[in-house]
Order: structure tokens, then sequence, then C-alpha cells
């Protein structure tokens, strides 16, 4: 199992999701009204800078942020730079449909093939676990499937133990789950245990001057993408069809109304067996079973 | 770590760094800060800008309308390019007392022309809009940061500012502090007179989504036109003021609360506003409406007499943190003061970098006299004091709605009583004197007129 | 009519402004001066509704749903019961309909 310090040019990635927390959903025609302003990365987004910082550092690798996104998340990259990341990349994205959902793997497939064009094939890529607007959590299983490389995904805790990397993570009933993490990998970890540091003030004035590199994202072929909306055509709620039923048969139509309605059918009332000997609530089971003619 | 946040009491002493960080260091990104910093990037020094907010206006509340003549001066054509909710053609004063009230309404659509008059924003935007162009200049603008203590030297000269961040100092040849009413820079100066408790008014606010069209039907207006409402009275009896102001897809309302009675009273602001969105000529402006954010912000009332000192030893003070706030009740306006003082602080620091020397603060005094920025105060140093005083508060609202009432109700057969016998009547009825009446009426017009 | 309550519920009325809670608190308040205050402006003035009465005299504090207006500290009575200060940079209230 390799050693992140014993590749040629360790590279730590972070990616960053870029999502405004408090959007506005339009109740009438279900638009969701973003702000720039307030948009940013998420907190398990932040806890995996920090992690891609500490690392970076422990191994002497380089530790890249970078971010699928619009020109206003430059805010975000520069406040990565500032918190200590040695270089970013913003990965444009296509002017926004609002129509158009989200896709994982189209996300992945953007940030894999821009990270291997512009900042090599990553060591370590770090991301959040799920998105702070309500994601799914599957981009990054989509990134080590693009990446072809190992995933450990929802990690609480990542550390480098004797230049190896040891993950955490939650099972069921309390458990939990030690791993050894080989590289290259993609890891994803929740919102625990350590947080983002503070960026101090000489690191802050670089970063605010710095310029922000962008590139278009690679388009993809449609067709390709797997990842082509759905169409909709008209939202509105589901309403099974109506059930036909034959018309009852008579002259009178009192009696008719009243077939339809069922209330002078005779039926049998529902019973509760309660009997202490096996045998005879079996017998009963069976007698009702053939009664009704499932069973011969 | 440190046990508590935010600025600390004391400045701190430094030796006199050889080399400044920057030529200007501007603390707050409001107007005041963003004007200072604009003037100052445009003078080609260098300028940082501190903002204690993620955003610039993120930390910001204001009461209504933003007055850009005097952004004429440093954005020539900002009507075309600021983020502006709706141009104010419609300006009403409402005096309440009990259920009735009486509306003085003004509308000129002069006011929704190039060059306008004042528009309705969200702080948000438009205080973001103002540092994108300090930022444009040249400024740097440092967000999340914020300035806890002036940085001097024994004799006194501030040098620079510490942030809150590792390795904050900040140093820098002038310090223009915009940094808002509290002002914690200025009390460490020295600069802020006590008493500010007295001077001082609580601003509690109320954006309420409404739909467009449910907007433009209610308060007669269309297209980016708004309205203006300024309040005197319905502030179940704490001295203030309310305000009610329309943008595109919401209503703002809100109150103005003195702080001295505000504490006397033992009422919650929230309640006194929910009683002003019932009285009858208010709730149907605001009836069904969703609350989209309340907020809440100080605002500095006292004008020029409870002003502080504007500066000295290489320290400018601006906008809100000079008390730069008109409220002399038919005007009530501080971001068009917040902007010029920043304005005029930038202009002289940047004159006193080029000159060499530190005395800004005279220049600046001399800058802010000879425009509507301290003339203005200056001329209206009575009306904070007219406006929050018990007689306007309480009694004239009802004696003018008396007067209107005994005007207007026909009282057949009894003939029509005059105008004379209706004021004294209504004087009486509220407890006014008439000596009072003619004194305030004097202060008024030496104030207004 | 008048009615003496917002037509909302109080946490409504909050839940719709966005607050970035800092970790460590910038209010901090000495109970003991609270004992002796008869007033406690500070308890109806806050429009956050932040500071409550104890039932020993004193006052219990929350900082995370704060204005910071500063009505608290101009109002106390009790001197500086309540001292007072901006939250870490970055973090505290941030409006989007000032």
């Amino acid at each position: 199992m390799a050693d992140l310090g014993d590749l040629a040019d360790p590279l730590v990635v972070v990616a960053l999701r870029w999502a405004d927390a408090r959007a506005r959903v339009d109740p009438l025609t279900g638009e969701v009204g973003t702000d720039p302003r307030g948009a940013g990365p998420g907190e398990a987004d932040r806890c995996a800078l920090e992690h891609g910082l500490r690392i970076a550092g422990a191994t002497g690798a380089r530790c890249a942020a970078v971010t699928l996104a619009p020109p206003p998340a430059e805010e975000m990259l520069r406040d990565a730079l500032a918190c200590g990341a040695d270089e970013v990349l913003r990965v444009d994205v296509a002017p926004e449909d609002p129509r158009l959902p989200d896709s994982g793997a189209a996300t992945a497939r953007a940030l894999a093939r821009s990270i291997r064009a512009e900042l090599g094939d990553p060591g370590l890529l770090l991301t959040g676990d799920h998105s702070a607007d309500r994601g799914t959590g599957a981009t990054p299983a989509f990134l080590a499937a693009e990446l072809g490389c190992a995933q450990a995904l929802g990690l609480v805790e990542l550390s480098l133990v004797d230049g190896r990397l040891a993950g955490l993570r939650r099972l069921d009933r309390g458990r939990r789950e030690r791993l050894a993490i080989p590289v290259p990998a993609v890891c994803s970890v929740e919102p625990a245990g350590v947080r983002l540091r503070r960026a101090g003030l000489p690191g802050t004035l670089r970063a605010r001057e710095a310029v922000i590199p962008a590139i278009p994202a690679i388009p993809v072929a449609s067709g390709q993408t797997g990842a082509e909306p759905p169409s909709v055509r008209a939202a509105r709620p589901y309403r099974p069809r109506a059930k036909e039923l034959p018309a009852p048969q008579g002259d009178d139509p009192r009696l008719r109304l009243l077939r339809l309605t069922g209330a002078h059918e005779e039926r049998e009332p529902p019973r509760v067996v309660v009997t202490e000997d096996p045998a005879e609530a079996a017998d009963e089971l069976l007698a009702f079973l053939r009664d009704r003619g499932y069973l011969p | 770590m440190r046990d508590r946040a935010g600025p600390a009491a004391e400045a701190v002493t430094v030796r006199r760094p050889e080399a400044a960080d920057f030529d200007a260091v501007v603390v707050g990104a409001g107007p005041a800060g963003s004007a200072a910093a604009l003037e100052l990037a445009r003078a080609g020094h260098s300028v940082a800008l501190v903002e204690r907010g993620p955003f610039p206006g993120s930390k910001n509340v204001y009461g209504g309308v933003v007055y850009g003549r005097i952004l004429d001066e440093l954005i020539p054509d900002w009507y075309e390019r600021m983020p502006v909710q709706r141009w104010i053609t419609r300006r009403q004063t409402m005096l309440l007392s009990g259920d009735r009230s009486l509306t003085v309404d003004f509308r000129s659509q002069n006011w929704g022309r190039a060059p306008y008059n004042g528009a309705t924003t969200y702080r948000a935007e438009f205080d973001s809009w103002l540092a994108g162009h300090a930022r444009a200049a040249g400024a740097v603008l440092v967000p999340s940061t914020v300035a806890t203590a002036l940085l001097r030297t024994a004799d006194g000269q501030v040098v620079g500012v510490r942030t809150d961040r590792p390795d904050g100092d900040l140093t820098a040849r002038v310090v223009i502090a915009c940094d808002g009413v509290n002002s914690f820079l200025g009390k460490q100066a020295g600069l802020h007179p006590d008493e500010q408790a007295a001077h001082t008014t609580l601003g509690v606010k109320e954006t309420l989504a409404l739909p467009r069209e449910t907007i433009e039907e209610r308060f007669g207006v269309t297209g980016t036109d708004g309205v203006d409402i300024e309040i005197l009275g319905g502030t179940s009896g704490v001295p203030g003021g309310g305000f009610l102001y329309t943008n595109r897809d919401t209503v703002s309302v809100g109150l103005v609360l003195g702080l001295p009675g505000l504490a006397k009273a033992g009422l919650r602001p929230e309640e006194i506003l929910a009683e002003l969105k019932q009285h009858p000529s208010v709730r149907p402006l605001v009836r069904g409406a969703e609350v989209v954010e309340y907020s809440a912000h100080l605002i500095p009332e006292g004008g020029y007499r409870s002003m502080p000192r504007l500066g000295g030893n290489g320290l400018l003070l601006a906008g809100d943190s000079a008390a730069m706030c008109l409220a002399a009740g038919i005007w009530l306006e501080g971001v068009n003061f917040a902007l010029g003082s920043g304005m005029y602080a930038g202009r002289a620091a940047a004159n006193g970098l080029r000159s060499g020397g530190p005395a800004v603060l005279g220049e600046y005094r001399r800058l802010l006299e000879k425009s509507f920025v301290l003339a203005d105060h200056k001329k209206l140093r009575d009306a904070p004091g007219l406006v929050l005083s018990e007689r306007v508060q309480h009694r004239y609202p009802g004696l003018v709605c008396d007067l209107a009432e005994g005007m207007f109700t026909v009282d057949n057969p009894r003939p029509k009583p005059g105008l004379r016998r209706l004021l004294r009547r209504a004087a009486r009825h509220n407890g006014v004197r008439m000596r009072e009446l003619a004194r305030d009426a004097l202060t008024g017009l030496r104030s207004f007129g | 009519m008048t009615q003496r309550y917002g037509d909302i519920a109080f946490e409504d009325r909050m839940s719709q402004v966005d607050f970035r809670v800092a970790g460590n608190a910038h209010i901090v308040v000495d109970t003991d001066v609270c004992r002796s205050c008869t007033t406690k402006a500070c308890v109806h003035a806050c429009p956050a509704k932040l500071f409550v009465p104890t039932d020993d005299g004193g006052i219990l504090f929350n900082y995370e749903q704060c204005f910071e207006c500063g009505t608290c500290y101009l109002v106390c009575d009790g001197g500086n019961a309540i001292s007072w200060s901006y939250p870490d940079g970055g973090q505290g209230v941030v409006f989007r309909h000032g």
C-alpha cells in the first residue's frame, strides 16, 4: 500500500460544493431562489478543507481547492486560499437552467476531468459527505469511479498514522469501522471532529488580491452523461384513474342505486378467533381458505 | 482561545511601524466606509476596507430611503446602476392618535425620472454594490474580520487597527472608523460623549412579502414607483415613530423607539410593532403579508448636539459612528449623510496623505461644514429634541386629529364651530398650553424654516 | 380592535433570520449585578428576547440569535453588568432585507 508521501508529486484536492443553505422555494412555481452572497461551503466541506490542509501539511503535498460553480463562488475559493490552500480552481458551469436537476454523476465527471487536466492526478480527493443543499452524497462515489481509485465515504475521523491514511466510519447500532485507506483515494467526511481554521490576516490580504483561475467545464456529449434530466411536461398531484364498475341491472332506479352503494348486500362480518388449541386454529384457517376458494 | 469574542475595551500601544501595510485603513464597509475607501483609492492610495460581516451590508438595517444625490459626485450614473427596489414617487407623513390618523400625501412623478430623488433598496445589495465600486477602484475589501482595537503609539497617534484574525495587526498612516453606531473604535479613542443611550433609538423592522400587484394596488403605484410613509405616533406611548415603505415584492414596516422610553415602558418592541400593524390606517396596507425577515438596529438620533469629536491623531469618524443621522420628524435621513461624511473623510485623508502631514481633522471638519452634512445637522440641532419631546409625541398628534375631527364632523343642527374655538378646545383636551404651542412653533420655524 | 400579540409566534419570526452561530459568546452577563437590579430593562427591550430572568433574581442570556444591535448594554441599569461586543468576523446575524 502506497503512502501519500511516496507519490512523485503528491496532491491533495478538496472539492467544495458552493450552495446557499437558505435558498427559498417559490410555493407556486417551485422555482428555487438563491442569493450568491449567502452561498458558500457547507460545514462538511469546511471540515474536508481542514483535513486536506492538515494532511497536505504533514506529508508535504500540494493542497488545492476546486469547485464547480458560477463566478460568485470566487469568494469561497479566496477563503480557501487564505486558509492555506496552495492553489484553487473554479470550473465554470453552464448558464443555469432552473429545471435542470443536479446530477452527481455529471458533477463528478466535470470535476474529475478538470482536476486531471489542470492539476494532475490527485493522491487524495476530499469532499464533504453531503452538500448543504440536500444533496444525496453520491458525488464522492462517482468521483472515485471517474478517477478509478479507492473510496472511503462518510468518515467521522481522518488522520495520518505513520504516513498512512486511517479513517473512522459510523456503522449502525453505534458501532465504528476503522479503515486503512490506500492512495489514491476519494474520502468524504462528515462535519465532525475538526473545525476549519481561521485564516490569518496576511494570508487573507494575499488571497483578496489573488487571481482565481477558472476554466469552462469540459463539454460532455449528450447521451454520454446519463444525466439528462427527465422532461417534465406537467406537474400535478398523482390522481389514479377512476375504477370502472359495471352498471347494475334492474328496472327500479332506487334498487340500482342501492346496489351501487352495496348497502343491502349480504356480508360475513369479520371474526376474531381466540382458541388455546393450535390445531383448532389451523383448522379454522384452512376451512376459511377452502371456503373462499383459495384451497381445493 | 479567547473567552470572549469582539472588540477589546482598550486600545493597544505599539511602537511606530517603520512601514505601514496600507496608506489608509477604513473600518466598516457600509456607505460611509465604502465612500471613504472609494475616494482614497481613486486618489491613488492603498486602502484596506475591513468589514466584520461575511459581505458588506449583512449587518445593516435602515429605515427606508437612500437619497442618492450625493452619489452624483462619486458615481455619476449611479441611478442607472444602483440595485434599486423602487423609486420613491409618493411620500406620506402620517399622524396617528388612538385609532384616528391624519395623512399628508405628496406625489411627484418627477422623482420617478432621472436624475431621481430617493430609492428603496436592500442594504445587503446596496452596500455590496457600493463596496464593489471601492474594490474596482483598488481598495482591498477584507470581509469577515472584526477590527477589535486601535493600534496607538505611546504619544497617542493612531497607526492602525488590530483585527480578530491570527497575525491580525493592520498598520496604516490614517484610520477612518466607519464602524457604526456602537463605534467601539471611536469609544476607545475617547471621542464619544457619555450618555449614549439618551441619544440612541432602537429601530425594529419587519419585511413583509406581498405579491407585486397587491403592493401596486394598495399603495397606488405602478412599475418601479414606490411609497415612503413616515409615521408619528403609533408607538404605544414610547417616544419615537414609525415608517413603512415599499420594495418590489415586499413591504417594510418598522418602528424607531427611544431607548430611555423603551426601557421605562416595559413593552416589547415586536409587540409595539404588532400594535402599529393593527392600526386601521396601517392594517389594510400590510394585511395578509408573510414576514420574510425581522431585523433590529440602533440609530444615533441625537443630531448635532450629541455628535462625538470627529477624530484626531490619525483617526477620523464618519457615518453612524459620528452620529451622522438626521432624525428631524419630516426628514429621516442617514445613508446620504453616511455617504457624504465618508466621502469627505476619504477626501481629507487623501489630501493629508499627499501632503504628508497627519493634520486631516481640520480639513475634514471644514469639508463637512461647507456641505450639507454638518450644515443640515447644525441647522436642525434642536429638531431631535423637539421631535422626541413629550408634546410632539403625545399631545400634538391628538391635537391635530381633534382639530381635523372637529372640522369634518357634521354636527347638525348645530352650526359649524369656528377654527379658533376648535383649536382652543383641542388644546385643552390634549393638555397643550397655547404658550408652549407658540414656543414649539417658533423652535420648529427656526429649525426647519 | 387591537390585539396584543403579533400574528406569528416569536420563534417563527426569528426563524426567518439567518444567524451564523459563533463558537464563543459575544455577550457576557454578570448575574451578581443583575440580582440587585430592579428594572431589568434588557429583558423586554432586547428585540431578540435574549435575556430571561431566573427565579433567583439573575439573568439567563443567550447569544445565538443576536441582532448585534447593542440595546442591551445601553439600557442596562446595573452599570456594566452586560459586556457586549461583536461576534467573531463572519459570524452572527446576516440580514438579506435590511
